[in-house]
């Protein structure tokens, strides 16, 4: 065995072990520490210096056989049954665009283009998997650059890409979908800075919300709002900022009633006129509940399998199955029957449930957040989606996830594939944890300077 | 006194376990701690330390943050969970129940060697 002498030689043997990249530097890290520790204590007591580094490295012992019992530890845990069930709701998903689509009375129009489609299924298979070995930890560790980023690629958004023509910005449309992951990046800066960290929350919240404003999208406005809210609650739980856990809910719950007031303001329709749009479209049945009316004669008309006859349609459905996405499943349950659809909306369940539960027992706090963020956007979405597409249209422009449109598919998996790099990497990341803000799980006897941020809970 | 490795290494995570029920340590101070509380008798190397604590943060049985010491450089603090606590106190059960059989069967040794 070759004799190490420097710590240097030390760390580098015990390095070779471990297979995983990422797993390297964070365990050299805490052993460097240790042999400087024991190096100085040898120093201390009168060793020369090379002669106090040699004795620390020999008191660590043999690094080949430490680098093989941290290797053993220290593995990527992989996430293959997520990510099937990801590229099978996915290809589920084009299929059922391409192929139900192409039977439509307007299919000259809104036809799936099947290329298109593939093509759009690979790029989103590429983003998961690209996602899925990222580090994610770079997007917290970056998060300034992230968050500034997205405000001018969603500003680039506006400026720059076509307008549908109701109003709504094409580009900026979608990005709005990777606001609760930014969000979740930028409460990353905002940890242990007490009340200024929860100010810059807010303002970092608000900002992100103008923008959806802009754009203008009210799924996306309530869908960062919501989540942002998931977010600011789980951080409170893990005293984030470290004023305690009561006072962090008090005020994100104020911020976000505030921006939901403002929301329904600046909406212009009142609140009452909403409710009664949604739960009784038949009073407008050619106006505002048009929509709505003809998803739910198409439904009325459904069987349990197989294909409603299309004679006894009543005007409504047949203009509106034939709309791409957003009413993709009605349209599943219309031409197809209420099995399948019930199927892959068991399957999407299943996905948001396990998604979640691997969240909840993330260790690492900003992972935590970010897979929060992910699940929390994708299950906001499948929520409106579901209720559009049985007629009760709370907002318009929403998307079942891995389901509706192409665009929307490849940044449903690059999100999904985000949330599995973090349960992925979760045997190895690390964190610091700021002077106020200490572990919050467990119990135990605590020293008095991790106890005093608990004192005024 | 040196002791026979094997009796050493399978009560080890109950030592280090132990040595976290009283407030959190990073690792340069337990292995300082097991040395003065045992009158240094348990001498542990950092390298068996060190996979020890993280094969036991695996389990959840204890949690890792890092903050300064003392002297003001960072350091990997460990603090013992619930799961950890009562993982501890079976251990330290199946320990004493070990050490009274082996102490019955040396004290009947000694009292039949004397007979």
């Amino acid at each position: 065995m070759p004799e190490r002498k420097t710590i240097q030689e030390y760390l580098a043997a015990v390095e070779e072990q471990i297979r995983w990249k990422r797993a390297r530097p964070v365990v050299a890290l805490e052993l460097k520490r240790h042999l400087e520790d024991q190096r100085d204590a040898f120093a201390e007591e009168g060793s020369a210096p090379e002669e106090a580094e040699r004795l620390a490295v020999e008191e660590m012992g043999d690094p080949v056989s430490v680098g093989t019992e941290l290797d053993r530890i220290h593995r990527p845990r992989p996430q293959w049954g997520l990510l099937l069930l990801t590229v099978a709701l996915a290809v589920t998903g084009a299929l059922l665009r391409v192929l139900l689509e192409r039977a439509g009375v307007f299919s000259h129009i809104y036809a799936a283009d099947p290329v298109r489609t593939a093509a759009a299924l690979l790029l989103g298979t590429a983003c998961l998997l690209g996602a899925y070995f990222l580090d994610y930890t770079w997007l917290v560790r970056h998060a300034g650059v992230v968050y500034v980023g997205t405000l001018l690629l969603t500003g680039a958004g506006l400026l720059l890409t076509p307008r549908y023509s109701g109003g709504r910005n094409y580009y900026a449309g979608y990005l709005v979908l990777l606001f609760p992951v930014v969000y979740a990046a930028w409460l990353y800066i905002c940890r242990g800075k007490g009340w200024k960290g929860i100010l810059l929350a807010a303002l970092g919240g608000v900002l992100l919300a103008a923008l959806t404003v802009v754009v203008p999208t009210t799924a996306g406005l309530l869908t960062l709002l919501l989540a942002g809210f998931a977010l600011m609650v789980c951080a409170a739980g893990m005293d984030w900022f470290g004023v305690g856990r009561k006072k962090t809910v008090k005020a994100t719950l104020g911020v976000t009633a505030a921006l939901a007031i403002f929301s329904i303001w600046r909406g212009g329709l009142s609140l009452a006129e909403r409710l009664t749009q949604l739960l009784h479209p038949e009073l407008d049945a050619s106006g505002a509940g048009y929509l709505s009316m003809s998803v739910k004669t198409s439904l009325g008309l459904s069987h349990l399998l197989g294909s409603a006859d299309r004679e006894t349609v009543s005007p409504y459905a047949l203009g509106v199955l034939d709309w791409p996405q957003d009413f993709l499943l009605s349209e599943m349950v219309y031409k197809l029957g209420w099995l399948p659809f019930l199927a892959l909306a068991a399957a999407i369940a299943a996905l948001l449930v396990w998604l979640f539960r691997r969240c909840l027992r993330q260790r690492n706090q900003a992972g935590r957040l970010i897979a929060l963020a992910v699940v929390m956007t994708l299950t906001i979405q499948a929520v409106f989606s579901l209720f559009m597409n049985m007629g009760y249209i709370i907002v318009a422009n929403v998307c079942m996830p891995l389901l509706g449109g192409n665009l929307h598919t490849v940044i449903d998996m690059a999100l999904i594939g985000l949330a599995l790099s973090v349960f992925r990497g979760s045997s190895i990341v690390r964190e610091s944890c700021p002077e106020s803000t200490a572990p919050s799980m467990g119990e135990g006897r605590w020293p008095h300077w991790l106890a005093a941020p608990f004192r005024n809970i | 006194m040196e002791l026979d490795k094997s009796l050493v290494s399978g009560s080890m995570a109950l030592l280090v376990l132990k040595l976290l029920e009283d407030g959190d340590k990073y690792g340069y101070q337990m292995i300082e701690e097991l040395k003065r509380r045992s009158d240094d008798t348990f001498h542990l190397k950092a390298g068996t330390l060190y996979p020890l604590l993280h094969g036991l943060e695996e389990k959840g049985f204890v949690t890792a943050y890092e903050r300064e010491a003392a002297a003001g450089k960072p350091r990997r603090y460990y603090h013992l969970t619930k799961e950890g606590g009562a993982a501890l106190r079976e251990k330290e059960e199946s320990w004493n129940a070990y050490a009274r059989a082996v102490g019955r069967v040396l004290k009947g040794g000694a009292c039949c060697a004397g007979a």
